[in-house]
């Protein structure tokens, strides 16, 4: 354990650093709770009335309340699969550098275990109590029987107030365990990801080239400069020629994933904090990506994965009704605490950008075949539009706790010299849908019992989760400006996407 | 004074309740700061070195650097002497629109400023000439009586230019309230004395029983209000399969017609510094504010592309050769719409999220009547070409916001809802978000005086004129669109100019599921 705990201090910032899209917190702990939990808590419980609160005292029940508040909700955790699993779980959260503390987790749900039992326990004995207090009796015993039921609706009060701590607890530290990993994931860090395909190669050039961002200053295309002063850095106004640009690739995203049957959807961008950790990502804390508003409990968007994911929260579907695969189109807010670099030249990291995401809602024995679907469509755009690309099956190190599995899509941008990150499609399989609420009811009738009514209808199950990148605007036109650039400084716009903006072949400089 | 607070007190809220779009504000301050200044302050100013700060103790500075009146981090190039030399008609302004603004505050301040500034300059005249006398040779009890003096002035002008910030930072706040002025022919009073300036078509008449737009939208799987109250909360919504085509082929149909009249296409940040809000005449803080903040930031979201346009040009200097500058733009625009309630909120007509493309002109001061005119004309002719129904206002005084020197809305029939609602907007700022924004702009002209050379030779600055006007506000002409060309089975046309911006189709048909 202490060789882990070692690791994961050297390991977890080094790893997601480089990566790009919004990272889905791994753990929302201080360590100082942690620690509490470490220690061996084997006293028994079985003690009677009013020692029962004693033998619960070591749960830190104000450190509780204090540090972390009381969750809003609770994610439909499998506690008794975790515990039965307690090996692989425990690989699987090594191999994905994440934090969670599945002793903590294990040893909390035990505690829980027993005091619910014992809870049951002392209802029984109160109800022994007043069944026998039903009866003649004489008067000394009834003084007795007064005293010792009294003795345990208090014991009882204390243990359920107890109880309810404990769940929560065990909530707010289970909560940072990270989805199980699909046995193809290749083991490691981001070094380890797999190449899935290559297609296309590097267009190779007979003139100096230039970067996205001196296309978009010489074509009057793109200005950092002004938004700088009216919002602040990495903020941009696009112009001229590609805003038509933005809503060419956007229009011309949509139509080509309607014709898979995605249903087109416009979000909103500002949603309930509790929406964005449903979906697997921190809300809050000093290296949040996410914007919130003043004076409420919302926040906005980093992607429309999460008012995607929240439009069918806490319901039954209908197995008839599934798959739901939705196309949404909105614009995207994100701090980027903390990234700085190369990385972040241009448009390739910006605050506010326009994103068309594929998001699937499916039966779980579906996911899989629904995650190459979303690939293949990736692919498709991309290579349609003329992209030198590779698809990475990506590293268990480069996993956000709600993935399953993910791959990944980098695109060669020329002028930034290097592959850059322009899509990725994960597979959350039940991580999200535990903590949204989304079920479904099979529509075959169960094997089990001749009884009929409500009763009979098959059990629901949660269904399986998929989100991935149609179109992120920015990083496409990094990819379209840089690779399309003629010498004369002009720039070609791909075949499919001139009759989305009135025919234009070519961007060419302005003459003022 | 007194009938005018009054009136002030009741009209207020009655007036701009029932309209539509961020209101800018006319105020920011407590009445109580107000109150302060009413009181005549005419003591002389012409008072000697120590008793100098006495003359000005009555100006609240504890009370403008405490909590009331933080300091203001930009300052509006107001023209004082012009409110000054022209006081009836900015009074007469002032009370034809319902402003709270507070003219007499303001001339006192001012006055104050003034006698403070040439107290202050006679003051430091009378320092240098003391330094001055010490240079000689003098006896030496002169010599200290002239240091004891040089110490006295000195101490005396730390505090009376301590004393000048302040008034100036409080003259700046107070009369930041000031509306602009008014264009001669608009009417003047309430919202009901608005004039029509042109009436288009004639309201649908319906051979069957017609729905809202509302219930349009679920009957068609268009509008999911419903998911949208519990991730996000009320009055949020998703567009769904037709409606997402719809809101892009409009944004797309209404670029493509305004790029045609010279206009430059632009997407724009949502998140802002609250200072660009401030500077295009909304108020970012406050209960009642229209204006979502970002925890932590000195950022909020726009509640239009009006602001992030505004600020492009901000703080700059543009040659006369460069403008008109004409854009159109488009944004998602974000409101709280604190206070809002009632029939008019129902559905799609008022909501905290919505796409808008807007227009925004920067020109010269005599281009922008010209300028006001060509925006409602294009408006007009693109929802003349929708075929809605509909009718243009010039707005009558007490209807206009702070920065409007003049504002046409047009209201389109929404006959699902029963009554004219507003899709749009066309305001001529004329120089108030310039003097705020700080856009100026050099004549090409060379001036008339003097024959010397080099920089002092340029013309003088100018603040540009700026205006705005609303292209397409999405959600509401999607109000127009589905209630006006319903049919009998429940399907919806759609306009012909749209439909080779959504694919070809041609109507949107129930689902059948």
């Amino acid at each position: 354990m202490g060789l882990h705990k070692l690791r994961l201090a050297a390991a977890v910032p080094v790893t997601f650093s480089s990566r790009l899209f919004l990272k889905p917190f791994t753990n929302t702990l201080t360590l100082g709770l942690f620690s509490r939990h470490l220690q061996p808590r084997n006293k028994p419980l079985l003690v009677r009335a009013f020692s029962a609160s004693a033998a619960v005292q070591d749960i830190p029940a104000t450190q509780t309340s204090d540090s972390s508040a009381r969750p809003l909700w609770k994610a439909a955790i499998d506690f008794k699969w975790i515990r039965d699993n307690k090996e692989a779980v425990e690989i699987n959260i090594r191999n994905r550098n994440s934090n969670a503390n599945l002793e903590a987790v294990l040893q909390l749900y035990e505690n829980m275990v027993n005091l619910q039992k014992e809870v049951e326990r002392l209802r029984e004995e109160r109800n022994n109590v007043a069944k026998k207090m039903k009866g003649k009796l004489e008067p000394s015993e009834r003084e007795r029987l007064v005293e010792e039921g009294k003795n345990l609706k208090e014991s009882l009060v204390t243990l359920e107030e107890d109880l309810v701590k404990l769940k929560d607890e065990l909530q707010h530290v289970a909560q940072s365990i990270p989805n199980m990993t699909h046995p193809d994931v290749p083991v490691g860090g981001e070094d380890s990801s797999a190449i899935r395909q290559e297609v296309g190669s590097p267009r190779e050039f007979s003139f100096p080239i230039k970067d996205h961002l001196q296309l978009g200053k010489d074509l009057d295309l793109i200005d950092f400069d002004s938004a700088a002063e009216v919002s602040g850095s990495k903020f941009f106004y696009l112009k001229n020629e590609a805003v038509l640009l933005e809503m060419a690739l956007l229009n011309w995203t949509l139509s080509q994933v309607m014709k898979k049957g995605y249903t087109p959807l416009t979000t909103p961008e500002i949603v309930r904090s509790s929406i964005v950790e449903k979906c697997g990502f921190q809300p809050r804390g000093d290296n949040t990506q996410v914007y919130s508003i003043d004076g409420t409990d919302q926040c906005l968007i980093g992607t429309a994965e999460i008012p995607v994911g929240g439009i069918h929260m806490d319901s039954i579907l209908l197995e008839s009704a599934l798959p739901l695969k939705y196309i949404a189109f909105s614009h995207c807010f994100r701090t980027e605490a903390g990234a700085a670099g190369a990385a972040t030249k241009g448009l390739y990291r910006v605050h506010q950008f326009s994103k068309a995401e594929m998001f699937v809602i499916c039966q779980p024995e579906d996911s899989e075949s629904f995650h190459q679907e979303l690939i293949q469509i990736e692919e498709d755009l991309f290579t349609s539009l003329g992209l030198h690309f590779k698809t990475l099956d990506m590293a268990t190190a480069d996993l956000g706790a709600p993935a399953y599995r993910k791959f990944d899509i980098e695109a060669w941008m020329p002028g930034l010299g290097r592959f850059g990150e322009i899509s990725s499609a994960s597979n959350c399989t039940d991580y999200q849908s535990r903590r949204l609420g989304i079920r479904y009811r099979p529509s075959e009738p169960p094997q089990t019992g001749p009884k009929k009514g409500k009763a009979n209808l098959p059990a629901t199950k949660f269904v399986h989760t998929l989100n991935a990148t149609a179109c992120a605007v920015p990083r496409m036109m990094v990819c379209l400006l840089e690779n399309y650039q003629q010498e004369d400084g002009s720039v070609v716009i791909p075949e499919p996407l001139r009759p989305f903006m009135g025919g234009i072949e070519l961007i060419k400089p302005k003459h003022k």
